[in-house]
Parts: C-alpha cells; sequence; structure tokens
C-alpha cells in the first residue's frame, strides 16, 4: 500500500470527524433504523429474518452516500483537478477513499449489530469477524458505486435523487422484506442482477443459518465481480488528462 | 523561457488561458499537437516540478488552514515530518494566515482562501508555478499583496505562469503573452509591447487593443 494512499485516507478521517453532526448521524441513524424495525415487527420469527438484511442494506446506503456525496465535492469544489495535476495516482485515491470510508463502514456495522444481538435479541448463529469481513466486502462494492455514480451528478441534490434510482429498487427487490423466490418470476429475474440481493443472502447465512465465508463464496464471488467491475468504471471516469 | 521571472497570460474570458494552463499541468491532453513542459510531455513524472492554484479555491473545507497545506504537502512526497512540518509553518506565514492556522476554510473569506490556496501550490518549493487567475475576486490592497508575494516567489529563482484578464495584473509581469480565441496574438516585454504601438504614451490596454486590431485586419485580408 502506498504511501499516497494512506495520505488520503487519513484525510477522509479528518474530514468526517471533523463534521460532527455526519458523525453523530452516521451512528444514531442506523440505530433509529434498527429500532423502528424492532418495535414495528413483534413477530419473533419475521424480526430475525428481516434485521440482519438491515444490516447489508445500511452498510450499501451509508457507503453509496458518504462516498458519493464526499467524491461529488472533491470534483465540484476543484480538488479533484489539483490532486489530478500532483503525482498521486487514480490507484491511491481510490485506495485512499476505499480505506478511510471502510474505517467508518467497522465501526458502524459492530455498533449496529450489538444493538441487533443485545437490545432487540436477534437470533445469532454465527462469528462477528465473519460479519464484518462480508460487511466490508459490501461495503466496498458501496464506496466504488459512489465515486462511479458521482461522475453524473452535478451537485450535492442530484446525487440524493440517485438514491431512489440506485438504491431504493434494490432494497424492494434484494428480499429484506419478503423472500425473493416468491417474488413474480420477471422480478426474480431482476433481482439476480443485483448486487444487493447477494449481500442480503450472504449475511442471512452467516446470522441465521450458521454458514461460514466459504459457504457463502457464489455471493462474495457475485459483490467481488460486481466491485471490479464499478472500480474499473469508477478509475476510467477519473482518467488524467480528461478532467473536466 | 529563463527562469525566476513572472509571465503573464493575458487575454478576455474565453480567450483559452485556462484550457493552455491545463495543457501545460497535464489535466488535458492536446487533441493535436503536442505539449512540452521542462523539456518533457506532462505527466506524473514533471507533477512534483510544477506547482498548481487552479481558478477555484480548491480547497477541503470541512478541514483547517494547516490540515488543507499538510494535506498538500504529503500529496508532494514531502515525507520527512520534521522538514515538512517547517516548510508548511513557512509558507502559511508567507501567506500571513499562522494566526488562523486552525480555523476550517470554511471560516475564512474569500481573500483568504485564495490565499490558503497558494500556499498550497507552493508548499513542496517547485520551480514552476501555475497560478489560473489567482487576482480574481480580490480587492486592490490584497491585489497589491498577492504580486508582492509573487515577486518573494520570483526572487528565490521560481518561475511564474499567470493569467489574467486585467492590465493591472499585466503591469506586474516581467514577459506578456496576448491571448484571443484559443491564438497567441503577440508576446514579449511589456515596454515592447507598448512600444509596438508606435504610441509614446501608449498603455497595456492600448497595445492589447492594437494587437487585436491588427489581428482582426489580418483575418478580413
Amino acid at each position: 500500500m502506498s504511501n499516497n494512499t494512506l495520505t488520503i485516507a487519513n484525510r477522509i478521517i479528518y474530514q468526517l470527524i471533523r463534521d460532527r453532526r455526519t458523525m453523530v448521524l452516521l451512528i444514531a441513524v442506523p440505530l433509529v433504523i434498527a429500532s423502528i424495525v424492532g418495535v414495528s415487527i413483534p413477530d419473533k420469527q419475521t424480526l430475525d429474518y428481516i434485521a440482519p438484511a438491515v444490516l447489508a442494506v445500511l452498510i450499501l446506503f451509508f457507503g453509496f452516500l458518504l462516498t458519493g456525496i464526499s467524491f461529488l465535492r472533491e470534483r465540484s469544489q476543484g480538488t479533484l483537478e489539483r490532486l489530478m495535476a500532483s503525482p498521486v495516482s487514480k490507484l491511491d485515491i481510490v485506495g485512499g477513499y476505499l480505506l478511510g470510508f471502510l474505517l467508518f463502514a467497522v465501526l458502524q456495522t459492530m455498533i449496529l449489530f450489538f444493538y441487533l444481538i443485545y437490545v432487540l435479541k436477534i437470533s445469532f448463529h454465527g462469528e462477528l469477524w465473519q460479519i464484518i469481513v462480508f460487511e466490508i466486502i459490501i461495503g466496498i462494492l458501496a464506496v466504488c458505486l459512489g465515486i462511479f455514480i458521482s461522475v453524473f451528478a452535478r451537485n450535492e441534490f442530484q446525487m440524493v435523487q440517485f438514491i431512489p434510482i440506485i438504491i431504493v429498487p434494490q432494497m424492494f427487490l434484494c428480499g429484506l422484506l419478503w423472500p425473493v423466490e416468491q417474488m413474480p418470476d420477471y422480478l426474480q429475474w431482476i433481482a439476480r442482477f443485483l448486487p444487493l440481493t447477494y449481500g442480503v443472502d450472504g449475511i442471512r447465512a452467516l446470522m441465521l443459518q450458521g454458514q461460514n465465508l466459504l459457504d457463502i463464496g457464489k455471493e462474495i464471488g457475485v459483490l467481488a465481480g460486481y466491485t471490479v467491475g464499478l472500480m474499473i468504471l469508477a478509475s476510467l471516469t477519473l482518467r488524467r488528462g480528461a478532467a473536466s | 523561457m529563463p527562469s525566476g521571472i513572472s509571465f503573464g497570460l493575458l487575454g478576455p474570458n474565453g480567450a483559452g488561458k485556462t484550457t493552455l494552463i491545463r495543457l501545460l499541468v497535464g489535466l488535458l491532453k492536446p487533441k493535436s499537437g503536442s505539449v512540452r513542459i521542462l523539456g518533457q510531455t506532462p505527466s506524473r513524472k514533471t507533477a512534483p516540478l510544477i506547482g498548481y492554484m487552479p481558478q477555484l479555491h480548491s480547497l477541503y473545507t470541512e478541514l483547517s488552514v494547516i490540515q488543507n497545506v499538510n494535506f498538500f504537502a504529503r500529496v508532494y512526497q514531502m515525507n520527512d515530518k520534521r522538514q515538512r512540518n517547517e516548510r508548511v509553518e513557512e509558507v502559511i506565514r508567507l501567506v500571513d494566515l499562522w494566526q488562523r492556522r486552525k480555523d476550517s476554510v470554511l471560516k475564512l473569506s474569500g481573500g483568504m482562501r485564495q490565499r490558503v490556496s497558494l500556499a498550497c501550490a507552493i508548499v513542496h518549493n517547485p520551480p514552476l508555478l501555475f497560478l489560473d487567475e489567482p487576482t480574481v475576486g480580490l480587492d486592490p490592497e490584497l491585489r497589491v499583496t498577492f504580486w508582492e508575494h509573487f515577486a518573494t516567489l520570483t526572487k528565490q529563482g521560481i518561475t511564474l505562469i499567470v493569467s489574467s484578464h486585467t492590465m493591472d495584473d499585466a503591469a506586474h509581469c516581467d514577459r506578456l503573452a496576448f491571448m484571443r480565441d484559443g491564438k497567441l496574438i503577440a508576446h514579449g516585454t511589456p515596454n515592447e509591447l507598448r512600444e509596438a504601438t508606435g504610441k509614446p504614451d501608449a498603455t497595456l490596454e492600448d497595445a492589447f487593443l492594437h494587437f487585436i486590431h491588427r489581428e482582426l485586419k489580418e483575418n478580413v485580408q
């Protein structure tokens, strides 16, 4: 890992920490959502089914939103232009973003996880470290998605508009609320193309069915495939000599 | 071009000054022809030798003055912590913001942000510095201060390439190039350009208009 990657990761961490309100929201919002889920679903079995999926959905949501907006600002305020004229490579930039945001992703996952297990008393048959590893995989995907999508937004409003386009359909079709297998055929077919479906399947397998990371190799493989694709797309948008 | 001078790129908005600077720092690739800088094609290898102050302030507004300057020092591979800290302090003092070093950029006025932006561009001691409209939006007093900063830099042997559309800035430059519609229409020292008009008391403004008229006439013929 290059020094530059660490420099950029370090800066992202400082940027988020100095923005106190965002930090509080980052921790509070997932707990509020988890609480609403916990209170609104009285049936223990249904709750056990839905709560783990919330972990996967939130990491995608926050990873996408935070990276998207940070990267958008990097473009619109002109700092990306400065970075592109400097000796850092685009790999350093993408790597720095990944490293910086994953720290917050892990933090958020752990807080939410303990809340689900100890406050909402979700059934759990698995290992915490495996869940963190899987959440990091979803987090990497989210960061690459955010960087890529930020190319299409000119301001923060537009970036937020991408949530109903990119994230919300995945939330409804990933099996968060209703099993994918019971959806109409054409929706199942669409769901099979959405990365979050694999995220939710994977995390349920880890938390409810007591499976380990090796058992969900297919899910990890699909997520990794999407991540590599998005990473290539994201770095193409960062081409030196094409900054506009 | 000799080193240690200030070279002004003058021209109206849309003349291609920013595009030329972006070509030179390697942010754009030429559609035709080639760009050479310090004898090389602009690339990541030439990047450490170049300082670039873009038109926008281009700073991380959430971060403090010192965090911004320190970040760009690290980006430009100043890895020795002690040396880096010394240099960061030196450039922040140069732009007269040491008292405000811990304030976030968000709290600073436009002129102060411009100064932080300059500090970030020179922190790695580049021999060649590109400044894209550095005095835009500054009040007359600050404009003078900025030119004093620039004079300090050229005395240290740094070459400045400054774009501007005001003749006020032009008068401070050692050499000038007039641009219009993406073309270089004249270049030389301010005196040479003034003398070219043939009038003894011509201002730089007169000189610029003189060259534009000449260009238009040639185009008609």
